[in-house]
């Protein structure tokens, strides 16, 4: 009855098959804490210390979290829609159809994966911004907010071949409408036009292409640099402050020459 | 923080003349350079806790969005119907809207390729790393090139596809004019306007704050504005024939 | 207050522990949450809701047994079906269930179709995928075409029944204005099985119309055609003056005259109204042509014109010329040639000039045309496209004048311009384009009909049935019309059948109209010396009919000529006119025939044999059977009527040999010599 659960758990953590999955050990200690996230595969794409300022709300608005949150709601509400979904005309449609009606809520995940992956797209550019805003793309930080064009172009992408999917008239045309685009690049547009499409129309090549590219390609390019973005958030100085900006470094020292010349 | 600097760079640095140099810094300052001694708190588990706080809050109002609303769909595609109007997702109909007005290859390709050529360019770009006040150097000279700038993309803006410019072309059909992209145009001119007026010792905060604005900043600002502007248009004011609708005379 | 809810807000998120905590609670609660809106579909209710209604019901343990929860859905991948109405539509086989009031358990009325072989969209439309009231029955987004009205729902009949059902009066009438109104003349209606609909109406030729009428008449009927006849096919183009007076203009002036059009007569024309209204009778002109009486009523066929005006609308010379013989002005006319001698022809001619209207032309005007009246006439009369249905002089029959209709009844309510207030349905679309063409846009040019509310809800139906179901159904489902053949009778006795028009009312070998019996077969069914009396004096075999088969006025000559070719040619492979003899047959055998009419097969329920004690008018007076028709046909008959002539209303009694052998027998016996007996008596 002593027993609390963390004592539970703490023994848990003790056992030989624990430690075999965890090397960090337990206890609260900052090595044993630092050691967590450094030997954790996903985590140690992490700082393993964040400076307090830049935890605080204003400071980042968490956009670049919530974005990676949608993308995860994405991915879970993604792969059972798969299951109930094939990409061929017209059975596509009438496979959204049955989830619109008969598949046990079909309705639910549909809704909640097409509302997040327009809120993914909103915060991707919710995200630019603040980060241009804040000057977090300055040096060594270039890189990337490269890095960040190319998932905003990938997240576009992710959306604009999804659309497709449900095969009704609005995913048809806009989709017909967007693709057009493509052909108006001198010299190579009706080419990427074809390649884009698997044809000269929107037609079923195009859907499966598009299927492959939201279900396959896409989602591995985005985690892919995803996982570059977060390493390199670490590898160049942690989230960014205001403190090392250049401009406050370089009144600081105007101010000191010009106390200089006073004396 | 210690602000004063422990390091100033010498511009004789000949190594033999001045052997106690320690290091060089140029004007681009590395930010590693700087010592670091801010608050920390270990990313396991505080950091890791609040993004699962920030992630929940977010799934759990997507989650109601999804119970409360239904995702949108339309009778199967059929080629031979074309609905009107036609629209892109959302994110592309800023795009659409400038489909609407230039030629394909200037609005579809030309411009969006040259805003993801400008982003990348961002962090490479001097004038960025400045972080001045646009105004607060070579005034006249930056105000030149300002109002040259400004007016003459305004007057491109007004004239564009307009009365005129269709009579002088002799182009045939309706006037287009670009206002929706004249406004937030003339809004960021008037503010930069206002920020050259301003100095960074105005008693005004709103003030002090326009005139501590870099160029990045102002492009940036128009191009957001912009972007939301369009969006917004090509969203909820465009209807059949992309003609403009009212969003409460919806069909 | 303010204390109270920052303790609160520090106790649920001070630290970022207490922050994880709750949120993931919240979290998982709406996770948990999620699945309700599953739980609470429509679909379910409904289920929930018959369960408590067939509770009180006597036969509910059958119900319940009957009863299937879950989703429910009738799947025919060949007709394009998924079905899932039934899911809240419980009850609809449950053939106890048809008094139940509440929507949506009663039983489906009955109809000649299984519905798990056809589902329910298929004929009442709407999203059959849908498991919800609003997406199912409503147009939506996602779903354009909507419950289609009950009123409308024959329509769907007409997707795989191309022919008439007895089922579907309302699609039959719409498809008979279709192609007598002259909708298809201007309209193209292609349908699936790659025939186009014929227009059945007949406009006349305009290219020698100077010959018949005046301009002042043209003038008066192209202002208001239903002026001149209320039962005018013409509809009104709503012309003004002045391209009504430049129409008429050009057409008199393009109008050649045909020779033989005047005739002068050794009579005058007389104006004798008894001689002339017991002439008109004799010749049974009524069947074809009507005349409005003076309480407003038309009486009279609709075959022809209506005759109601005709003295203030044709020339007298024209009308003799006519009345003698119609095919020298129009060749291919409907109208027979009657053998008239110049006397009744100047009676019958008297007696039609007299049916004048003085109000029709009193203020009608004309100055003489001018040049530039002709050519601005000449202009209009292509703009309209008159010669889509007339046959005018100089100016080309236009091609698709018209929008094809072969697949109107799909049409996306997006391409549609609605009228202010109209409801944005397909059905009420058709129908306001029906009753008021020109309203949906200026410049429009289709005219004014003048249908009643009821015509125009049977042409919506018939519109309706040309859509893209009618192509994407299975082509085995497909019951084609009984096709109409363009036969033509050879030799002379075929020329002289044109003469007299008697496809206008007869059918022979699937051509010719449905007024008078189909005579396919007539050789094999009639005896020949009834059919030589019968042409001499026609009389009416069915005594509820006011119609007849007019008098000709034929030499012997053309009788025999007449008779000898239907006796010969018109014969069925299945009936032997000769095999059974039209006398001689045994008295008992007649007796038992006698009995089983009267007494098995009750025959004098339709049928009349004796005309004191039967009572029967549906079918023909069977006085003189035995002098009209052949001992073999009646037997042949007697066994299956349908056989014989399909769509019979005689049923089919499944007779044995020897029933149908007494009752021949019985029935060739009534030569009619009883009822002269009863009289002498």
């Amino acid at each position: 009855m002593a027993k609390t659960v963390d004592q539970y758990f703490d023994d848990l953590q003790q056992t030989r098959v624990w430690r075999s999955i965890f090397r960090s050990g337990t206890g609260s200690s900052t090595l044993k804490r630092a050691l967590a996230i450094q030997q954790n595969v996903f985590l140690h794409l992490f700082s393993t210390k964040v400076r307090t300022r830049m935890l605080s709300f204003s400071a980042t608005w968490y956009l670049g979290t919530l974005t990676l949150g949608t993308f995860l709601i994405l991915v879970a509400t993604g792969i059972p829609l798969m299951l109930y979904y094939h990409p061929s005309v017209p059975q596509a449609y009438a496979d959204t159809k049955d989830l619109q009606f008969v598949v046990s809520s079909g309705m639910f995940l549909r809704n909640l994966h097409r509302w997040s992956a327009h809120a993914m797209v909103f915060l991707v550019f919710a995200h630019m911004f603040k980060v241009f805003y804040r000057g977090a793309y300055r040096t060594p930080r270039e890189f990337n907010w490269v890095i960040g064009v190319v998932l905003l172009l990938i997240t576009l992408l992710l959306s604009y071949t999804g659309y497709l999917l449900p095969w009704d008239q609005l995913a048809y045309w806009a989709i017909t409408v967007g693709s057009n685009i493509a052909s108006a690049v001198p010299l190579v547009g009706e080419k990427i036009h074809f390649l884009l499409l698997g044809g000269n129309a929107v037609n079923a090549n195009a859907l499966l292409r598009f299927y492959v590219l939201h279900c396959m390609i896409l989602p591995l390019a985005a985690i892919f640099f995803v996982a570059i973005h977060f390493w390199r958030i670490r590898k160049d100085g942690g989230l960014y402050s205001h403190a090392s900006e250049p401009a406050t470094l370089r009144a600081a020292s105007k101010d000191a020459a010009a106390a200089t010349e006073a004396q | 923080m210690t602000d004063s600097k422990d390091f100033i760079a010498g511009v004789d640095s000949n190594a033999k003349k001045s052997p106690r140099r320690i290091v060089f810094i140029t004007r681009r300052t590395s930010a590693q350079v700087k010592a670091e001694t801010e608050d920390q708190l270990q990313t396991f588990p505080e950091v890791l806790l609040r993004a699962a706080v920030a992630i929940m809050t977010l799934a759990v109002v997507l989650i109601w969005i999804a119970l409360l609303f239904n995702a949108p769909l339309e009778g199967l595609a059929d080629p031979s119907h074309t609905p009107n109007p036609a629209k892109a997702p959302w994110y592309f109909l800023g795009l659409q809207e400038l489909l609407h007005y230039f030629p394909p290859v200037v609005a579809g390709v030309l411009i969006p390729g040259l805003v993801v050529m400008a982003l990348i360019v961002i962090p490479y770009f001097k004038v960025n790393i400045e972080a001045e006040g646009l105004f607060q150097k070579d005034r006249e000279k930056r105000l030149q090139i300002f109002y040259s700038v400004a007016g003459g993309l305004s007057l491109f803006l007004l004239l564009f596809k307009s009365r005129l410019y269709n009579a002088v072309l002799g182009i045939k059909g309706e006037a287009e004019p670009l206002y929706a992209a004249l406004v937030p145009t003339l809004i960021i001119s008037g503010l930069m306007i206002l920020a050259s007026k301003s100095s960074p010792q105005s008693p005004s905060p709103f003030r002090r704050y326009l005139a501590g604005r870099p160029l990045s900043f102002w492009v940036m600002t128009w191009f957001l504005f912009e972007l939301v502007v369009l969006t917004a248009i090509g969203t909820f004011f465009r209807g059949p024939g992309w003609a403009w609708v009212w969003p409460w005379q919806g069909s | 207050m303010k204390e109270k809810l920052r303790s609160l807000w520090q106790k649920l998120f001070g630290d970022s522990m207490r922050a994880f905590g709750v949120v993931s609670l919240v979290f998982l609660a709406s996770m948990a949450i999620a699945p309700a809106k599953n739980f609470f579909s429509e679909w379910r209710h409904y289920q929930h809701g018959y369960l408590s209604m067939i509770r009180n019901r006597s036969e509910a343990n059958t119900l319940r047994r009957h009863f299937q929860g879950g989703i429910q859905q009738i799947w025919l991948p060949d007709l394009g079906v998924v079905d899932r109405c039934t899911s809240c539509h419980v009850g609809l086989k449950e053939p106890t269930l048809t008094d139940v009031a509440q929507q949506p358990y009663r039983k489906h009325p009955v109809i000649p179709h299984n519905l798990d072989q056809f589902g329910c969209t298929v004929c009442h439309r709407g999203q059959g995928a849908a498991t919800t009231v609003a997406e199912a029955h409503s147009s939506t987004l996602a779903w354009e075409q909507p419950i289609l009205p009950a009123k409308f729902v024959e329509s769907s009949c007409g997707q795989c029944h191309r022919g008439s059902l007895p089922g579907t009066p309302q699609l039959n009438l719409g498809r008979n204005l279709l192609s007598r109104s002259g909708c298809v003349h201007c309209h193209a209606v292609k349908l699936p099985d790659g025939s186009t609909v014929k227009a059945t109406d007949d406009p006349p030729s305009l290219s020698h119309i100077g010959d018949k009428t005046t301009r002042q008449w043209i003038y008066a009927w192209l202002k208001d055609p239903q002026a001149y006849a209320v039962t005018a096919t013409m509809p009104n183009f709503k012309l003004s003056d002045a391209d009504a007076r430049d129409i008429s203009a050009f057409l008199i002036a393009n109008s050649a005259p045909v020779a033989g059009d005047s005739v002068t007569l050794s009579a005058k024309p007389s104006n004798d109204p008894t001689a002339g209204a017991s002439l008109y009778g004799e010749s049974f002109c009524a069947s074809c042509h009507a005349v409005q009486n003076a309480a407003g009523n038309v009486v009279g066929g609709d075959v022809g014109p209506e005759l109601t005006r005709i003295g203030s609308k044709v020339k007298p010379e024209w009308l003799q010329a006519w009345v003698r013989n119609p095919r020298v002005y129009d060749p291919p006319t409907g109208m027979p040639h009657y053998r008239f001698n110049d006397a009744q022809v100047a009676t019958l001619t008297g007696f039609l000039l007299a049916k004048t209207d003085s109000d029709l032309l009193a203020n009608v005007h004309l100055d003489a045309a001018t040049p530039e009246q002709i050519a601005h006439g000449k202009r209009l009369v292509s703009d309209y496209g008159c010669a889509s249905c007339h046959e005018i002089a100089g100016i080309k029959k236009p091609e698709n004048f018209a929008p094809e209709l072969s697949r109107i009844g799909s049409k996306p309510i997006t391409q549609l311009i609605f009228l202010q207030g109209m409801q944005h349905t397909l059905p009420d679309y058709i129908a306001g384009k029906i009753k008021q063409p020109r309203a949906f846009a200026p410049g429009l040019k289709m005219p004014q009909y003048t249908f009643t509310p009821a015509q125009i809800d049977a042409l919506t139906t018939a519109l309706l049935s040309l859509n893209d179901r009618s192509y994407s159904l299975p082509p085995s489902l497909a019951v084609s019309a009984p096709p109409e053949s363009d036969y033509q009778p050879a030799g002379k006795a075929g020329k002289l059948m044109t003469d007299l028009a008697c496809f206008s009312c007869h059918r022979i070998n699937g051509h010719g109209g449905d007024m008078a019996p189909d005579l396919t077969w007539e050789g094999s069914s009639v005896q020949r010396e009834w059919l030589v009396q019968f042409f001499r004096n026609p009389g009416t075999l069915r005594p509820a009919l006011i119609r007849r088969m007019p008098k000709f006025n034929l030499t012997d000559g053309e009788i025999n000529e007449l008779t000898d070719y239907i006796m010969t040619v018109y014969q069925s492979p299945s009936v032997d006119r000769d095999s059974m003899p039209v006398s001689g047959y045994a008295q008992g055998q007649i007796e038992l025939g006698k009995q089983l009419y009267y007494g098995k097969y009750s025959c004098q329920g339709c049928h009349i044999v004796d005309t004191k004690t039967d009572k029967g008018y549906i079918g023909p007076t069977l006085t003189h059977v035995g002098s009209r028709l052949t001992a073999a046909w009646i037997y042949q008959w007697m066994k299956n009527p349908e056989a014989l002539r399909p769509g019979t209303i005689e049923p089919n009694r499944a007779m044995s040999d020897e029933d149908a052998r007494a009752l021949t027998a019985f029935l060739i016996s009534q030569k009619g010599g009883g009822q002269q007996e009863a009289a002498k008596k």
